[in-house]
């Protein structure tokens, strides 16, 4: 009797979390995708199914292509950026440095920060005429280093990687220093006697052990990489013209400026796919891992 | 390997202090004590993985860390191989990479590397686990990896922290063996590490016991066991633990007697001698279980003792007795029948009793 | 690893070079918004302002009142409320083995990763036919919904690592599955608590597609949309700007300084363990 009243209780407890998560991620997914087959377009809902319609307009839209171009500018980039950026930075603060604490708080602070607050940041030190990023270079005689930064659509997109970087860098230091840190001791003592020299140490012993810290930072930084938005739609909103375009803020532009949901949503769904092709071998690989 | 005046101390507890030692070429020597002693901190500043505070280190006849000239030269250079309790292999490498690691840091050819590699794993039993990743081997056989990867080098000191001790009993012993044999087939000097005094006692060559940083003994095997200068090294070596007995040196008719209440116990003549020097009269008299035997009728200097528990331990029994409320061992044959509470007498083998001061808890002689 | 001299000094200079860096924006802000218009156009965005002055503090402050007060209501609750039930999912899916549960697992997995691309429209379907839309309550409505996956990560790996030998004890003592999580597990939690808070807080606090899609109206009005309002509007100067995103940061900026060590544990999470 007991047991059954345990597992009624159980289920309960159970079932808020199963239906919010249940409705709002899967059925939200469903649906989504059951209007990208659709040709709603304006604010009426609209449900006839034109079947993959959507995707083919995708296919021949040259803002498409540009913002798939800059995603890919960004996995390219930003990417490979903040994870060598955050090891050179893990390997400065392994070795015993004085107040280290102290330097590990101000390197993750960006990451704490809302993108919101970043963009404006970033849009103030980018400022072409009185920000400080232009102001430095004058002064220190780099002038010829100036730009337009995010006005100039040929670096636009770079600029933003560039901030985008500063901001996880913190992050990705996080996760190497306590991979390097989780390396016991007594291996490198026995590298260091051996004869290894701290490049030896470093290349050979202590960088091929951290596969597995890499790889999370890894799908963390790509899923962002891809899924990105709040950043670049107040920093630039895609300008100047469509240079700094990316799939989330077309998909929102298309369905929020534009009402054209059918089509919006066949962005959504494209972006899921791929963020899935990304995580879902990810998560597999370490729910083994940890089996064993 | 000479080692003089080092002292390295820690916050929370003294590391080692003021610790002088000489050790000869080719010799198998072994720093011993409990956990805490000093050991491990005098070994890694021989590595260099350490720096003390004050002291100087040879490797030969290069001084390698010096505090006063602060000089320290890094273990890369000193010509030292460790080989460490928890191995310390590199799990992302094949047994063959590890062992082949000092080599290629050192920049020795491929060929060179290959045949000095499969060498060592031939001489170590391990030549079938060169593709194999230290988790897939079993505890002995990283062990064995370990040692390769020391060997491999050909280096003109070994440098050994407790290297059995995650190992299983029986692997224990049989590996205790090999590493002896490999000794005597290298003839390396060797600095050893461990607590288990039994240990030290099969393998070392000399012994230097550490209690709380500061060296209480340096001596062989024998040395050590038949002569302990003070109760610390008399109790930590020997298994069953020494038997200690506190007592009052007395004179009686121009013998020295010790006095221990329930009966006394008089000196024979060699004792005398040392005795004479002795400036307090408050004594502890020592005397190993095995020299200790339980007699079935009253002798001369035979003292009474209650039977409290018997301990068979396959070919002895441990018998463990009280006598005025002091536990003592005695080593008896199996055969013997002594029950619980059973009263006996116990007589020590006069040639090895040991006495010492009880204040200063050093040997008398 | 200790380092000769020379390259000690270099690994120094490499680690102040980096403090520039990252202090460099805030430090500008702060200055920023500490001037008068026109200190903002003349002087150095680096140097401290030379009339310093509060006003634009006061403007931003004025402005960003209403959505602060909102951002702090929706994101209370629906931390309070992800936590609560992150734990109970945390702790039905360690110690209460039924089939089928590391699927469960997994899918609750997948929703940590989702771009939320992928659900704003019948999101924002659902959230009107609910009449929540432009409201606080949907607010927590979305963001207790979104962080359920991610507090039940939490709480799952840290009860995983209760032993078992503490759930049979209980058992053969006569308790429930229940009692157990109150007067056990529950005990036992609030350190989790404070990492799945802190993460929480922080996470929906800092966020801004929710806010921009449901909640643009005064009403509801999310902190972090205001400021990107002002960006927009010429009315506000780079001085108020600059005053506004420091009234926004500040909770987090305080949160970070003084339960940062809770923090990181939730940025760590599945990072370094499987």
């Amino acid at each position: 009797m007991d047991l059954t009243k345990d597992k009624m209780n159980t289920l309960l407890v159970f079932l808020p979390s199963l239906i919010l998560v249940g409705y709002f991620v899967y059925v939200s997914i469903g649906w989504n995708a059951v209007v990208s087959l659709s040709d709603w377009k304006g604010l009426r809902p609209s449900y006839n199914i034109v079947g993959v319609a959507q995707y083919v307009s995708l296919s021949h839209d040259p803002i498409f292509w540009i913002s798939l171009e800059n995603n890919l500018l960004l996995i390219s980039l930003f990417v490979p950026g903040s994870l060598f950026l955050g090891l050179f930075l893990a390997i400065l603060l392994n070795a015993k440095v004085r107040a280290e604490s102290t330097f590990r708080t101000i390197y993750l602070l960006p990451f704490a920060l809302s993108f919101v607050i970043t963009a404006a940041l970033w849009a103030w030190m980018y400022n072409p005429s009185i920000g400080v990023i232009n102001s430095l270079f004058e002064r220190t005689g780099l002038g010829f280093l100036k730009s337009g930064w995010t006005t100039d659509s040929s670096i636009a997109m770079y600029s933003i990687i560039l901030a985008l970087v500063w901001q996880f860098s913190g992050y990705t230091m996080l996760v190497f220093l306590a991979g390097i840190r989780s390396i016991p001791e007594s291996q490198i003592m026995a590298a260091r006697v051996d004869g290894a020299s701290s490049l030896d140490l470093y290349k050979r012993i202590i960088i091929p052990q951290l596969k597995f810290p890499a790889l999370a930072a890894f799908v963390v930084l790509m899923v962002f990489a891809l899924k990105a938005f709040d950043f670049i739609f107040i920093l630039t909103d895609g300008g100047p013209g469509y240079s700094t375009y990316v799939l989330p803020l077309m998909m929102y532009r298309e369905t929020f400026s534009m009402t054209h949901f059918a089509y919006g949503a066949a962005i959504a769904t494209l972006l899921f796919a791929v963020v899935m092709i990304v995580v879902v071998p990810y998560l597999y690989m370490s729910s083994r891992r940890a089996k064993e | 390997m000479t080692i003089k005046n080092l002292t390295k101390k820690y916050e929370a507890s003294v590391g080692v202090e003021n610790l002088n030692l000489e050790i000869k070429d080719g010799e198998f020597f072994i720093l011993l004590g409990p956990s805490g002693c000093g050991k491990s901190t005098t070994l890694l500043c021989v590595a260099g993985l350490l720096k003390p505070d004050s002291g100087e280190i040879w490797l030969g006849d290069k001084l390698v860390t010096s505090v006063e000239r602060d000089l320290y030269v890094t273990p890369q250079k000193r010509g030292v191989a460790m080989v460490f309790q928890d191995y310390a292999l590199y799990p992302h490498m094949t047994v063959f990479g590890n062992i082949a690691f000092p080599l290629e840091v050192s920049g020795k050819s491929k060929t060179e590397v290959e045949t000095r590699v499969k060498a060592a794993a031939e001489s170590l039993g391990i030549f079938q686990f060169l593709d194999r990743k230290p988790k897939q081997l079993s505890g002995g056989q990283r062990q064995r990896v370990a040692l390769g990867r020391a060997i491999v080098r050909e280096p003109e000191v070994f440098l050994m922290d407790e290297p059995l001790a995650n190992l299983d009993a029986k692997l224990r012993v049989h590996m205790r063996a090999e590493l002896k044999n490999l000794h005597q087939k290298l003839g390396t000097t060797t600095l050893y590490v461990t607590h288990d005094q039994v240990e030290a006692m099969s393998i070392g060559d000399r012994i230097a016991i550490q209690k709380d940083g500061i060296l209480q003994q340096v001596g062989t095997p024998e040395g050590v066991y038949d002569r302990p200068r003070n109760m610390f090294v008399g109790g930590f070596i020997g298994s069953p633990a020494m038997n200690m007995l506190e007592g009052n040196l007395v004179k009686k008719d121009g013998n020295s007697e010790i006095d221990i209440g329930i009966s006394t116990f008089e000196l024979p003549d060699w004792a005398e001698e040392a005795v004479k020097e002795a400036k307090r009269s408050e004594i502890v008299l020592g005397i190993r279980p095995e020299h200790t035997t339980i007699i079935a009728e009253y002798r001369k200097n035979a003292i009474q003792a209650k039977v409290s528990f018997v301990e068979l331990i396959g070919r002895e029994l441990n018998v463990h007795l009280t006598a005025r409320e002091e536990p003592l061992i005695a080593i008896a044959e199996p055969t013997e029948r002594l029950e619980i509470g059973k009263r006996v007498w116990l007589a020590f083998d006069e040639s090895k009793i040991h006495i010492f001061d009880k204040e200063s808890q050093e040997a008398l002689f | 690893m200790t380092l000769p001299k020379p390259e000690r000094i270099i690994l120094y200079i490499l680690l102040a070079f980096f403090i520039f860096t990252s202090v460099l924006p805030l430090w500008t802000c702060v200055m920023t918004a500490l001037k008068t218009p026109q200190d903002v156009i003349y002087t150095m965005p680096l140097e401290p302002p030379p009339s310093p002055t509060l006003e634009p503090m006061i403007q931003a402050f004025e402005i960003m009142k209403r959505p602060l007060l909102n951002s702090f209501a929706f994101t209370m609750f629906a931390t309070i409320f992800s936590c609560i039930l992150g734990s109970i999912n945390g702790y039905i899916l360690t110690k209460i083995r039924f089939r089928g549960s590391e699927v469960v697992f997994l899918l609750l997995a997948i929703g940590i990763f989702i771009p939320y691309q992928t659900v704003l429209i019948p999101l924002v379907m659902t959230m009107s036919r609910l009449g929540l839309y432009n409201t606080i309550e949907g607010l927590i409505l979305t963001h207790t919904a979104y962080g359920i996956p991610i507090c039940t990560l939490l709480f799952r790996n840290f009860y995983e690592d209760i032993p078992e030998s503490l759930m049979r004890a209980a058992k053969t003592d006569g308790a429930g599955t229940w009692t157990i999580f109150r007067r056990i597990v529950l005990p036992l939690s609030p350190p989790m608590f404070a990492v799945a808070g802190v993460f929480q807080f922080t996470g929906i606090w800092n966020d801004f597609l929710f806010g921009l899609v449901l909640a643009r109206g005064t009403e509801a009005l999310p902190a972090s949309v205001a400021l990107a309002n002002l960006k927009g509007t010429t009315t506000a100067f780079w001085n108020v700007q600059m005053a506004g995103a420091w009234w926004y940061a500040l909770p987090v900026v305080i949160i970070y300084l003084i339960l940062g060590k809770y923090l990181i544990q939730g940025y760590m999470a599945g990072s370094v363990k499987g």
